[in-house]
């Protein structure tokens, strides 16, 4: 019917029938090999019965304080788990495990389907198995084949630090997650995974390596012996120190008591963070066991937000700290002699404009040169010179200063604060909506639509204190040390900023006098930042020298009222710490 | 009856043969799922499934019996473009197992990469017979080759290594068939087999001697065997280069996970375990139909697709084997006499394809239960459990028989 006629050869066909004899051959001697040869090893083995590999387990690394103090441990529970392909009749068997452990038949099923991974694979449908419920388990071992329990470490978080947001949670994993990790840790569903905080950010060093154990079972999955030559051994994870001083953040902690807010301490030339304070907070083991849902809702739901970490996460605005900002663009750019004094009335009046802006203090600091304008604070002066700024210049001082990047803390989930520059404002206001010089009168108060994190505003005080070569921001007390990228302004600038940041506390009528310490030079700018939602929020950033070493520190109470009233106080009680520490290093 | 025989026959006294190794083949299977299944009546269970199944593709075989040969010649390539369309529909659907293999159909999966296989042979065949004059020409090669590598690629996304490899076993056989020349089918398998002896010393040493003896037994000009035969030998010494200096770790360990996504410590290894304790332990005789041990307490996973063959092995024993194994010969040996004594070369050349396909999937199946290649999830003909391959497989035998038929 087609066209083209049929010419196989006959040595084709002979070559193929070749290779098929061959293989068939092939195929045949190795059966012939293992079932008649070979016969009496694997009658025997599969007598005593079969291997089954199962997943080894070590512990996960324990996270430490700077001092070696234990701040996440591992503590021992017992999980039961179920092989699908074991299990004989499985409704029965669900009813035997519900009346043990009094779970509803419901639940157990929800777990088996939610947490199955294959028909012959253990999934995991109860945890914190008490004594009783592994001995009534045992007790009736032959009616729940595919039933096992093992030991399950669940984290363990020290009392002092459990409601530190900073070190974050473990999560059950479901299936849905996995094919998006990394695949050479092998996780398998029911298995926990740092899902928060650093222990997300360092899971693949907290995590252990897992391993594989072949034992040989009986027929009712009892183990009969391990096989250990191929067995492949667990090993747990790298233990994580931090550089955070567990003294010294549950002493800040404590300052806050009752209060929204932030404190902040890091050495200034390793970056080290000592103590990241968040307020409220709640306790971590919230993660550990099974929590109800109506407690997860009531801790989500909750208007003061104690599920953020502030300290990366809580937007603000900065207030007078930013009066700093224009303060290096008029010494930088030689706008004016710093020593040159303005009169301040207690108000100003902008050229062509009827609106009047007022100072803080109401009859005004006479005359203010730069130096008293921060260390008073007055608005009036950064008013009048702010105006030689161009907004670009401003903006770009802020950006260097880093409040347009994340400080790329070893954490999670940083969020960057909000820099307006023209852009910004012209997609917002319109192209006609504002004018350069009205929103600098805002901008150099740090107030309008500028946002910051405290840890950016922690990196701002260490760049300052370091004079721009400043250590990257980290918890990691390990991690190397690493640097920003470097601020380059004159010495003199520098000199006469930091000159006005040791006025703020040690002058007569500086506005952070309450933050003064007899033995430590602190230097520090307070601001009170108005916001929408109430009350001021009371900011001191500051930085001293102690013992050779340089630190800062950045204290945020939310709705406080005054920075200097109400921040300055209690960033003095946390230099008070370092020298009442010193003196009982000494005294042992 | 007459009228009836003619129907399914053809003209062919081969035909015959066939079905009844066939029906053989699928009885053998039945017994073996009813021994495994716990509640073989029930519909649910694997037995009464395949049942099911073997009607359906009874019908389908009918179906397709009656399309005209020609019309499956002068479509081949609309065939094509078909199937190969059909393979991108589960990019569409949400992944099943973590693969875009599978379309869900309700009461089956169907895996369009099994029919993108018998598309591929077809149009194959059709360039082939289009081209037979030429074939002794050594660039006749490259189209069949590059149809194969744009099936393969598209099934490797899925991915489906498995089905991605054996889309090639059947272009060497028809390439042979068709009676393209034995130094050009050599220059094809040189390189694979180079590269993969570069792995030991020993063995790379060997083969060079062989590759230079064959290259220097046949004819054409000397410069160009020579420029060959140390192309080919600069391969097999880069390769392990490239393998260990060029790639860092976790690219090689990406491309071993690409290449093969099932693989893992826990699973694979454990699967040939079992399969071969069931095996060994069967002995002569096997332990007796419902008796194997490994089979029955389940310690043998996939018993009723990928490791039924080891099922077999446990409770029919060597003997139950070698009655399988001669089975599968003469089915192999029956289509090639098929192909042999077919009267059109396009007919020809598509049962030896078709024939390979059955061929591999019986080799790698077989292989894989005794330890003797990789895990890969690729049933046997006939005998396993499965609804998409059974009823590709009756599509084969129904083209086979369609194709014989004039």
């Amino acid at each position: 019917m087609l066209k083209i006629e049929n010419k196989a050869d006959i040595f084709h066909y002979r070559t193929l029938l070749f290779v098929l004899v061959l293989s068939m051959l092939t195929l045949l001697s190795r059966y012939f090999y293992l079932q008649v040869i070979e016969y009496e090893r694997y009658s025997s083995k599969s007598q005593v019965n079969s291997v089954r590999a199962q997943a080894t387990y070590a512990p996960r690394g324990l996270i430490l304080d700077r001092n070696g103090v234990v701040l996440v441990e591992n503590y021992p529970t017992y999980i039961l788990t179920v092989t699908p392909y074991e299990l004989d009749n499985k409704e029965a068997q669900f009813q035997i495990i519900s009346d043990i452990t009094d779970i509803s038949i419901d639940e157990l099923s929800r777990r088996y389907k939610k947490y199955n991974q294959g028909r012959f694979l253990p999934t995991v449908i109860a945890k914190n198995l008490t004594f009783a419920e592994i001995s009534q388990i045992e007790e009736r071992r032959l009616e729940l084949s595919g039933f096992q329990y093992k030991r399950f470490d669940e984290r363990l978080y020290n009392d002092v630090l459990k409601d530190a947001h900073f070190l974050g949670y473990l999560r059950e994993l479901d299936r849905e997650s996995i094919p998006f990790l990394d695949k050479s840790q092998l996780y398998r569903a029911g298995e926990l995974i740092g899902w928060q905080g650093l222990e997300k950010q360092y899971e693949s060093e907290l995590r252990y390596s897992k391993g594989i154990e072949y034992i040989e079972v009986d027929t009712y999955g009892r183990e009969i012996n391990t096989i250990n030559d191929k067995n492949i051994p667990a090993y747990p994870g790298k233990n994580l120190t931090l550089s955070i001083d567990s003294k010294l953040q549950q002493f800040s902690k404590n300052l806050l008591i009752d209060q929204k807010g932030v404190i902040l301490v890091s050495n200034v030339d390793t970056g080290d963070i000592l103590s990241m304070v968040s307020n409220p907070s709640y306790n971590l083991d919230i993660y550990r066991g099974e929590t109800t849902d109506s407690d997860w809702s009531n801790l989500l739901s909750d208007e003061d937000k104690p599920i953020i970490n502030r300290n990366i996460a809580g937007l603000y605005p900065p207030g007078s700290s930013f009066k700093i900002i224009t303060a290096f663009n008029l010494i930088e750019d030689g706008l004016l002699d710093p020593e040159d004094s303005l009169m301040c009335t207690g108000s100003y009046i902008p050229p062509g404009s009827s609106n009047t802006f007022n100072c803080w203090k109401g009859d005004g600091h006479g005359l203010v040169d730069l130096n008293k304008a921060i260390a008073q604070s007055c608005n009036v002066y950064f008013y009048e010179t702010v105006q030689l700024i161009k907004l670009a210049d401003w903006t770009k001082t802020a950006k260097i200063f880093g409040f347009q990047n994340k400080t790329n803390i070893d954490l999670p989930n940083e969020l960057i604060g909000q820099i307006p520059d023209k852009e910004f404002f012209i997609n917002t206001y319109g192209r006609w909506g504002w004018s350069e010089r009205g929103v600098l009168l805002n901008l150099t108060l740090g107030q309008g639509d500028i946002l910051v994190t405290p840890l950016q505003s922690l990196r701002y005080i260490n760049h300052i204190a370091s004079k721009g070569k400043t250590a990257k921001l980290k918890l990691n007390a390990n991690k190397k040390v690493e640097y920003y990228d470097d601020i380059i302004l004159s010495e003199q600038t520098w000199d006469r900023v930091i000159k006005g940041l040791y006025d703020v506390v040690n002058s007569e009528s500086g506005s952070g006098w309450r933050a003064k310490q007899p033995e430590v030079k602190l230097y520090g700018k307070t601001s009170t930042a108005e916001n929408p939602h109430g009350e001021p929020h009371a900011w001191f950033n500051g930085f001293f020298n102690f013992e050779g070493q340089t630190y800062s520190l950045v204290v945020l109470v939310e709705n406080g009222g005054g920075g200097g009233a109400v921040a300055s106080p209690i960033a003095g009680e946390i230099v008070k710490f370092f020298t009442r520490e010193q003196v009982e290093m000494v005294n042992k | 009856m007459s009228f009836f025989n003619n129907y399914i026959y053809g003209s062919n006294e081969y035909l015959g043969r066939l079905y009844l190794i066939v029906s053989s083949l699928i009885t053998f299977g039945l017994i073996t799922l009813y021994s495994i299944s716990t509640d073989p009546l029930s519909i649910s269970s694997s037995f009464m499934r395949q049942l099911i199944f073997i009607i359906f593709s009874l019908f389908i075989f009918f179906v397709i019996n009656q399309i005209n040969v020609k019309t499956i010649h002068d479509n081949s390539t609309l065939i094509y473009i078909f199937s190969f369309l059909l393979c991108f529909v589960p990019f569409f659907l949400s992944p099943v197992e973590n693969t875009y293999r599978w379309i869900d159909l309700g009461f089956f999966y169907i895996q369009p990469g099994e029919y993108l296989k018998c598309a591929t042979i077809i149009l194959i065949a059709k360039y082939l017979s289009n081209h037979q004059l030429e074939v002794k020409e050594g660039y006749i090669v490259f189209i069949p080759i590059l149809i194969a590598l744009l099936s393969s690629f598209l099934v490797l996304n899925q991915p489906d290594l498995g089905t991605a490899v054996i889309i090639f076993a059947p272009v060497l056989p028809m390439m042979l068939w068709a009676g393209v020349n034995g130094f050009t089918l050599f220059l094809l398998i040189a390189p694979v087999i180079t590269i993969i002896a570069a792995s030991n010393n020993m063995i790379f040493n060997i083969w060079g001697v062989i590759m230079f003896i064959i290259f220097m037994t046949f004819q054409g000009g000397l410069l160009k065997r020579v420029l060959i035969y140390f192309a080919n030998i600069f391969t097999g010494l880069l390769f392990p280069f490239f393998w260990n200096d060029f790639l860092n770790g976790y690219q090689r360990q990406r491309f071993i996970d690409f290449l093969n996504p099932d693989l893992d410590p826990m699973g694979s290894s454990y699967h040939i375990i079992q399969s071969i304790t069931a095996i060994g332990s069967g002995g002569m005789f096997g332990k007796g139909w419902g008796q194997g041990s490994q089979t029955q307490l389940k310690f043998l996973p996939v018993q009723e697709s990928d490791f039924i063959l080891s099922v077999i092995a446990e409770e029919f024993g060597f003997f139950g084997i070698t009655v399988i194994m001669f089975l599968f010969f003469m089915l192999i040996k029956t289509l090639l006499d098929i192909a042999f004594k077919s009267s059109d070369y396009f007919s020809s050349l598509v049962i030896i394809g078709l024939t390979s396909i059955l061929f591999s999937h019986i080799f790698v199946n077989s292989a894989m239960t005794i330890g003797l290649m990789p895990v890969k999830g690729l049933p046997t003909p006939f005998v396993s459990a499965g609804g998409s391959f059974m009823l590709l497989c009756f599509i084969m035998l129904s083209l086979v028989s369609n194709l014989s038929k004039n």
